[in-house]
């Protein structure tokens, strides 16, 4: 599997989830892409798991809205209709379900490419050379960033101005995190785009990394899971 | 158009958006903030409007397209409400730079200008976002507007009506907050950074 | 290795990237810990990955195993261990001229002598470094640049640092004290000390033995995972009240900022400190000890300052006397000579008025001029 056939699979499954109109179809897409995480010979759980962990709150706010307090479906709405509770479950179901699949693929298709680093698989995609270098360098950047709040944490805690526990000392003084945080980045990114980049010509370096990765055409087992959501997405319609 | 420096506040914005999200969660704050690096990039691509937009909404997007593939994977889906906050901050609240960075602070036209394009930031973002609200979500999002949406429902309003009544209510509210963060970020960047998104000279050769 | 002396503000750091310039593409290692690597990766293999050649032909400089590290994102290492990192892609890839602005300070005595032993050797390999570094010794004979203009701007006299009010002592207790990162090795297992005040304690160990962990646990930045902290008789535990002993001097003066200019530093944490009864210097005290670590005015943007200047000002608060203890992490790198001999002696008279200082340093000179207990962490264990 490469990762443009995964990226293919992906959207597929997902565009076949946004058109299915009901539950059985949503099952169907749902069953290939199980089958597409299965795939990986990973331990499916945990991907899973964080899917649920997703859709679940939506679940309940949903059933609070469209069961307990609307009592029916938009439909039976725009219809005029004075509507019941099942059909307002039914429909809760269906978004509910939609949501999971949509969740679901992406986390399966990680799986697949658990052990590639992030510059290996966005060399191996094929988009264009200044998109990849900004997928590089924001990826690079967010860790960066999640250093600097690491630090600026310290900062403030070292400083006497928060603590590690939630307080109300906290959240008067949160914006000071941002500030502290946003300013070692910048001072960061500064030295980096006045010194040593210009010097080392390093943009020029990941860019040639990045293009010795040629992008993989895809391959029989991407045209086949491709094949395979494109059913899917068929009989949803059903 | 797209710089090395412009290249690098496209990414920086984009990854302050990822982690707005973990530093909200670190400090424990009840508002949920995604579009500050969106709006920040408008800011210090200005004066240069159409770089500015399409700086801001690449940074957006990229944000949207990551925070989907770890935390929320429906963010995606709200691209164009990515494009229509980097439109207006580019060509309303990006006039008010001046304003933003003046010392002493001034804070009467400081706080007007956050209110107003924060307002108007939030409009559009409402009325924009609400058709995906509905098509992707049946209108509930699990945020504090999904009640005053089952509010409207209740009263014979239409799903759309609704949801965009109800982001009416609500975005408003958030937009002015990230305006402001951002206003104020834009505050404290060093003037070294600021002037390194001026587009590139041509070359004289 | 060509060397590049000079006090601070002589122009060396400018002296050093003309020189890079010249010789572009050339590899460089700015001097802290974020300056070293490309900022363009997210595991350590990737940062390898991006600067390896397809034929380098050289000897790999390999301080450490690496391929241990290849998944870990290149922010979590130390400082010591990035600098290391980056003079290891440097030796993997095809550039032929490095150029080193006082990165080496930060590293542990022996990776230091192996660092400055490989890029000695560069001429057999075809590679010449260019360094600037204030603990080598230049050449016989070499001139000295004098001076620039930002001297006098940021003119440092430690000397004028009046001297703090007599502390009332503050013992540290640390029993039973047991750390390890989410998903690591152990940093302390089941390790105890005793931190007199009025003694300076100087914590030494290799790059990563967990030295700066130490001061983040005692400032109530981590939380044990076991063990207890004392102060004074009583439970001391920062993560939950709040730091209110130590005044930490972090490695880089970024690191411990809370306003974008020194005004606004001072006024946020006078605010919160003085509302938990803790009494801070007047702020014309505080503007005085500013002036004489060389920054003259509280409206001073921090993030604008030369770096040189922004590590001078980290010592502020340790220096201000507003806690018992003062923590300093690698204080002297970047400063020349005059600047270190002179931190010392204001670092030793703190300690004579009664406060605690815990000091990370690989500078022996410098930790030589302050009567000190060395504390070496290794193996879990504070010895």
């Amino acid at each position: 599997m490469t990762p443009n056939g995964a990226v293919a699979f992906a959207l597929l499954v997902i565009v076949g989830a946004m058109i299915a109109h009901d539950l059985a179809g949503l099952l169907i897409i749902l069953a290939a892409t199980a089958c597409f995480a299965l795939a990986s010979r990973r331990a499916i759980w945990s991907a899973l798991a964080w899917s649920a962990g997703i859709v679940l709150p939506l679940a309940l706010f949903m059933m609070v809205v469209w069961v307990g307090i609307v009592g029916r479906a938009p439909h039976e709405i725009a219809a005029g209709l004075e509507g019941s509770r099942s059909a307002a479950t039914m429909h809760v179901a269906i978004i509910c379900l939609r949501l999971f699949i949509i969740a679901f693929t992406v986390q399966a298709a990680f799986l697949h490419f658990a052990g590639w680093t992030p510059l290996r698989f966005v060399g191996a995609l094929t988009l264009p050379r200044t998109a990849k270098k900004l997928l590089v360098l924001t990826l690079s950047l967010i860790d960066t960033i999640l250093q600097a709040v690491d630090r600026a944490r310290t900062a403030l805690i070292g400083g006497g101005l928060i603590t590690r526990q939630r307080s109300w000392r906290n959240l008067r003084h949160g914006w000071i995190l941002v500030q502290t945080v946003w300013l070692t980045v910048i001072t960061i990114v500064v030295g980096r785009t006045r010194d040593k980049w210009p010097v080392e010509e390093t943009l020029a370096r990941l860019e040639g990394t990045l293009a010795a990765r040629v992008p993989g055409r895809l391959t029989a087992p991407d045209f086949g899971w491709i094949a395979l959501a494109i059913a899917a997405g068929v009989a949803g319609l059903r | 158009m797209l710089t090395t420096p412009r290249l690098v506040a496209i990414a920086l914005c984009a990854a302050l958006n990822f982690a707005i999200g973990n530093i909200v969660y670190l400090i424990k704050l009840p508002i949920y903030l995604d579009s500050i690096g969106t709006i920040l990039c408008a800011l210090l691509i200005f004066p240069d409007r159409l770089a500015a937009i399409v700086c801001a909404f690449i940074a957006g997007f990229i944000s949207a397209i990551l925070t989907g593939l770890v935390l929320n994977p429906f963010l995606p889906w709200f691209s164009l409400t990515v494009l229509s906050i980097a439109a207006v901050s580019a060509l309303l609240t990006a006039r008010a730079t001046y304003t933003f960075r003046m010392r002493p602070l001034p804070v009467v036209p400081f706080a007007g200008k956050v209110l107003l394009y924060g307002l108007i930031t939030g409009v559009v973002s409402a009325v924009v976002s609400a058709p995906v609200v509905v098509y992707l979500f049946g209108g509930v999002t699990g945020s504090g507007s999904t009640f005053v949406v089952a509010l409207f429902l209740k009263t014979g309003q239409q799903l759309l009506d609704s949801v965009v009544l109800a982001g009416l209510a609500t975005d408003p509210v958030d937009k002015i907050a990230e305006v402001l963060l951002a206003a104020l970020l834009y505050r404290a960047t060093p003037r070294e950074f600021i002037a390194m998104m001026a587009p590139a000279k041509p070359s004289t050769a | 290795m060509e060397l590049i002396a000079g006090p601070n503000f002589s122009g060396r750091s400018a002296a050093l990237m003309a020189q890079l310039r010249d010789h572009a593409p050339a590899f460089f290692i700015g001097p802290h810990a974020e300056a070293a690597l490309s900022g363009l990766s997210s595991t350590v293999a990737d940062e390898i990955e991006i600067y390896r050649a397809a034929i380098s032909g050289r000897e790999p400089f390999t301080p450490l195993d690496f391929a241990t590290y290849a998944e870990r994102k290149p922010a979590t290492l130390s400082g010591g261990e990035q600098v290391l990192l980056a003079l290891h892609c440097f030796s993997l890839s095809g550039y032929g001229v490095i150029g080193i602005d006082t990165a080496l300070e930060q590293l542990d005595p022996g990776n230091r002598d192996r660092a400055i032993a490989y890029l000695s050797r560069g001429a057999t390999q075809g590679i010449s470094a260019i360094v600037a570094d204030n603990r080598l010794d230049q050449p016989p004979g070499a001139a000295i640049p004098e001076p620039t203009g930002p001297a006098a701007e940021f003119a440092c006299n430690l000397a004028a640092v009046a001297r703090p009010p007599v502390c009332d002592p503050a013992i540290i207790k640390v029993q039973g004290l047991s750390f390890r990162y989410g998903g690591g090795r152990d940093i302390f297992r089941d390790a105890s000390v005793t931190l007199e005040p009025g003694h300076a304690y100087r914590l030494t160990g290799v790059n990563g033995a967990g030295k700066t962990t130490f001061c983040k646990l005692l400032a109530g930045v981590l939380a044990p995972d076991a063990g207890t902290i004392e102060l004074r008789g009583k439970p001391y535990a920062p993560w939950k009240e709040g730091n209110h002993a130590f005044a930490f001097a972090t490695q880089n003066p970024d690191h411990q900022w809370c306003g974008a200019t020194l005004g606004e530093d001072v006024a946020r944490r006078r605010s919160v400190l003085e509302r938990r009864g803790i009494d801070l210097p007047s702020d014309a005290s505080l503007a005085a000890l500013a002036a004489c670590l060389g920054i003259r005015s509280m409206d001073q943007h921090l993030y604008e300052l030369p770096l040189v200047a922004r590590k001078r000002l980290s010592w502020l608060w340790p220096l201000s006397g507003v806690m018992p203890w003062a923590m300093l992490d690698e204080p002297t790198l970047g400063q020349d000579r005059v600047t270190r001999e002179a931190l010392a002696d204001a670092i030793a008279r703190l300690g004579a008025a009664g406060y605690g200082i815990v000091l990370i340093t690989h500078d022996d000179e410098f930790a030589a001029r302050i009567a000190h207990r060395p504390l070496k962490i290794a193996d879990g264990l504070i010895a």
